[in-house]
């Protein structure tokens, strides 16, 4: 430069003299909003993060990260009902981000590359007894671990994994990958001993010399109805039917068969009973508006052929028949009886109407407070009311999904971790929720949802094969990316971008950024420009 | 070199041998032309290392022109009319950023209501905006003042706007001289900012500027424009001597030597006006004209010394103040400050009403008979064309001839 401009040209830097930043009437500050998706999930996952790195191509971390919470991340990106999704504030955009579909290819990615738990680099020599190797057994013995206790699993079955063996069908959870992620479980330490069952759980606790007991049994028993029956008529219940195909692959059952239920199970058995030859027809009470069972699995039972006879209660089972009774829907919903009948040709029935706690050894335990047959727990601690008893998954819960289970079972074992150092346990404090209108969309591109290959459903009627196949890591990595990262940053530099005043700082790259308050004029600029509502502008005190 | 072409291409052509860097073109009547070609020179390859950028309007034309001068290349535009207007936040930005920006103004007349015809109020509208106002009596002058105005930008430090008369010029074919490129590379060295965006050496260019240092940033700038005035004639002499032309200057003067009267005027008129003071001549009637070539900076001192002992003198102008009088008239009263001189301004010319030789003709003779009995004087007006109108409406009516201040102001008072 030859000669500069007096006053008008500036040097680099000059004007940092001028502290815009005292004209502020509004600053800007960044906020951590609970993405609906993580606030919905009963696992308390942290999916917005673990999306993110899975976006980044990051696989090993993203899956550190959902493993925080979840131990079994390639058994829930198959089973879980994923009402997470139902909550993505990308469905007001196109359609929900596949966060089960991202799971499951980060959890097949961890088995295909042999990526374990940590072991805890110091034991506690605490001793924690579960009983029930289920998902809320299972989450909270590795979350347990995690501390450095020690911990013991005792299972009646022969095989650990309780529902997700016994309950969910093969064609939906191959059973290598529950061993395998099973056995990761057990790589840390944890034990698990089958084929007993426990028949006194303090007298256990006392020799074992166990700190703590979690409760983890389940609801292994099928609820029973009463159904006038003539002495030919087989009726069976959902559980054993199930348990029988998974330990024999084959069930001895007539060829005609209603399964009687609205539910998980009542699909479930349905399709196993598709599998093996037989022509199941689904009875139930309500309508599909009013059934329980989860929307997709109902869809694929209908594209395999199944029958649904709705608003039909069995009335009577006779030898190849059922009488069936009509039935309406009153203003609320709930099924009434016509009177009218009708018959329904069927050799045998399965109930699936639902499932209990087997008390029979826990109503043994003194002081033990039970509601129905459920465990009555603190909500907050996950304790029974005997003092060193806590109770999770199935046993405790009405809302009986593995998710629920392996979020139970989480907070148990924290709950158990604070008991065995002295402290009552609270669970963290939610976030604000974030909310679709706090988002600024427009940034967002279009992007339409990656859809898991499916088998044939011609090809589904005579073999367990799994039916749903994964993301290719292309897809997995596209769908990973549809998230909006709802309330929380994502380093698009919008802010950073827009910014008239130069005032927000750069923290590097997984540290987000920071506001220059000495510049920032609160123009609100930054809030306004920010897709996922991270900031917000709070009055200053003036 | 010898060429019979358009006023427009002449123009286009001398742009094209000052090698801009970055032409930027919004098109407008009557200044099409010129970018038109430019244009068309850039993109056969005659005008090497030129970005020509076609713009959306000519704020952006404007904007471009900052942006590209301030990044330190050689940046020329075009304008007129209602265009000019629409640059103007940007062009009080270029001055006083001080870019030296070359822009034509193909002088048209402001609307509403819409004329597409030459008069001054466009160019002389922006009389305080810090830019250098040349004007040009001839294509030839417009060919010649555009390649000075380079140097004479760049050597102040101020963007110069060449004022030439639109149509009457830009769009006249008549004989160029047009230099050659080795003649003007002499005359022209390549742009050397004495600042520049460069992400090398950065700067903020254009910080604000508070109380404390606004007076002396603006006296700066008056500065700049009182350097100018021996700018432009030094430049002036340099490229007359290497090319022999008669082109620039502050003003020229013709037949001024004991001159009865003096006519000062701006633009393509001189020329019209040279041929009927040569007939006048012949009647014994002995009249100067002082064609008055930069309008900003104002050559005052150069003025009062073209005018000398002459008694009277007449502005002739193409534009005015509304509310108002002349704007040429009163900067010339301040030259002659002081001086037994008497000054008027006598409007002609306006939105393209052609001045013809009889025009002058008949300024001359009214201002020698004593008739421009005020300062201020609508002269070529059609009272019958005003007269269909006030009769009717208000039933007042104007004698034939000219109207001055006066009875304008009786016609209301009515």
């Amino acid at each position: 430069m030859k000669k500069k401009a007096f006053a008008v040209t500036l040097d680099p830097a000059t004007s940092l003299s001028n502290h815009t930043g005292s004209w502020r009437t509004l600053r800007p500050v960044n906020v951590f909003k609970l993405p609906p998706c993580n606030n919905q999930c009963p696992a308390g996952e942290n999916i917005q993060q673990w999306l993110y790195y899975a976006g980044e191509g990051d696989y090993e971390h993203a899956w550190r990260v959902l493993t925080e919470e979840n131990p079994l991340p390639a058994c829930m990106g198959r089973v879980c009902y994923h009402t997470c999704e139902g909550k993505c504030n990308r469905g007001f955009l196109d359609e929900s981000v596949g966060i089960n579909s991202v799971e499951r290819f980060l959890g097949d990615y961890a088995l295909e590359h042999n990526l374990g738990f940590k072991i805890p680099s110091r034991e506690t020599g605490k001793k924690v007894l579960i009983i029930g190797s289920g998902p809320a057994g299972l989450s909270a013995a590795y979350q347990l671990r995690r501390f450095g206790h020690k911990v013991h699993i005792v299972e009646m079955g022969q095989e650990p994994g309780g529902m997700m063996r016994y309950g969910i069908p093969v064609y939906r959870l191959p059973r290598n990958i529950l061993d395998a992620e099973i056995k990761r479980i057990t790589d840390m330490g944890v034990e698990i001993e089958c084929g007993r069952k426990v028949e006194n759980i303090e007298a256990e606790k006392r020799s074992g010399n166990y700190d703590a007991v979690i409760l983890c049994l389940g609801a292994s028993i099928s609820t029973n109805v009463d159904i006038p029956q003539g002495d030919t008529t087989s009726i069976l219940n959902a559980l054993n039917v199930l348990g029988e195909i998974e330990t024999k692959g084959d069930i001895q059952i007539a060829r005609r068969v209603a399964v009687y239920g609205g539910g998980n199970t009542a699909v479930d058995v349905a399709r196993s009973l598709r599998r093996i030859g037989a022509e199941p027809i689904i009875v139930y009470r309500r309508n599909r508006d009013k059934m329980p069972a989860n929307e997709e699995e109902m869809d694929a039972a209908i594209e395999e052929g199944i029958q649904v006879k709705w608003l039909s209660t069995i009335a009577e089972a006779r030898k190849d028949s059922l009488k069936i009774e009509k039935m309406v829907l009153d203003e609320n919903g709930k099924p009434k009886p016509t009177g009218e009948y009708e018959e329904l040709p069927a050799d045998a029935v399965v109930l699936a109407i639902g499932q209990n706690v087997d008390t029979s050894v826990i109503s043994k335990i003194s002081g033990l407070n039970m509601e129905k047959d459920s465990v009555v727990i603190d909500n907050e601690t996950m304790m029974t009311s005997v003092d060193g008893i806590f109770a999770a998954g199935d046993c405790a819960s009405t809302d009986r999904t593995v998710t629920r289970a392996i979020g139970m079972g989480k907070h148990a074992a924290r709950s158990v971790n604070a008991y065995l150092n002295g402290r009552a346990y609270k669970k963290a404090e939610k976030h604000e929720i974030a909310k679709f209108e706090d988002m600024h969309p427009w940034y967002y591109t279009d992007a339409p949802k990656q859809i898991r290959e499916e088998l044939e459903a011609a090809r589904r009627c005579g073999t367990f094969d799994e039916v749903q196949k994964g993301l290719t890591e292309e897809n997995a990595v596209f769908e990973a990316r549809r998230c909006l990262s709802c309330g929380n940053c994502m380093e698009c530099d919008n802010c950073y971008g827009v910014c008239p005043d130069s005032a927000i700082i750069k923290l590097g790259a997984g540290k987000g950024y920071e506001f220059n308050y000495d510049y920032c004029k609160g123009c609100g600029v930054c809030a306004q420009e920010c897709p996922c509502g991270h900031i917000k502008m709070v009055p200053e005190q003036i | 070199m010898l060429k019979q072409i358009e006023g427009s291409l002449g123009v286009a052509e001398a742009v094209a041998l000052c090698r801009p860097g970055v032409v930027c073109a919004y098109p407008i009547s009557p200044q099409t032309h010129i970018v038109e070609n430019v244009g068309k020179f850039v993109k056969t390859g005659t005008l090497k290392d030129c970005d020509f950028l076609n713009v959306e309007s000519e704020f952006s034309a404007m904007s471009v022109a900052i942006g590209s001068s301030a990044g330190g290349a050689r940046t020329y535009t075009a304008t007129a009319s209602q265009g000019l207007l629409f640059m103007v936040e940007g062009i009080y930005s270029a001055s006083g950023l001080g870019l030296p920006i070359v822009m034509t103004v193909a002088s048209r007349a402001i609307g509403g209501p819409i004329n597409i015809w030459n008069d001054h109020s466009d160019s002389l509208s922006q009389r305080d905006s810090g830019w250098l106002q040349l004007f040009c009596e001839s294509n030839q002058d417009a060919v010649d003042t555009h390649i000075m105005a380079f140097k004479i930008a760049e050597t102040v430090g101020l963007p110069v706007m060449v004022c030439m008369d639109g149509f009457v010029l830009s769009h006249a074919f008549e004989r160029l001289d047009i230099p050659s490129q080795e003649v003007v590379d002499k005359f022209l060295k390549e742009y050397e900012p004495n600042e520049y965006l460069n992400t090398s050496e950065p700067i903020s260019m254009g910080a604000m500027v508070g109380p404390e240092a606004f007076t002396e940033v603006r006296i700066l700038q008056q500065r700049k424009m009182a350097r100018a005035l021996k700018v432009i004639e030094d430049v002036t002499k340099e490229y007359r001597e290497l090319t022999g032309s008669k082109s620039g200057g502050l003003l020229d003067c013709y037949n001024c030597e004991n001159a009865d009267l003096k006519l000062i005027i701006l633009g393509s008129s001189v020329g019209t006006a040279k041929d009927e003071i040569d007939r006048l001549k012949k009647e014994g009637i002995n009249v100067g004209i002082i064609s008055l070539k930069s309008f900003r900076p104002f050559p005052y001192a150069k003025l009062a010394e073209a005018i000398g002992d002459t008694k009277q003198v007449i502005c002739l102008e193409r534009a005015f103040s509304f509310g108002g009088r002349g704007i040429i008239c009163p900067e010339v009263k301040r030259a002659m400050e002081g001086k037994n001189c008497d000054i008027k301004t006598v409007v002609a010319g306006l939105g393209g009403r052609a001045i013809y030789g009889t025009t002058i003709n008949g300024i001359v003779k009214n201002a020698l008979d004593g008739k421009f009995t005020e300062e201020f004087t609508f002269f070529d007006v059609d009272a019958s064309v005003l007269n269909s109108y006030t009769q009717k409406t208000e039933g007042v009516s104007f004698p034939n001839g000219p109207i001055c201040q006066s009875q304008i102001d009786n016609s209301v008072n009515m």
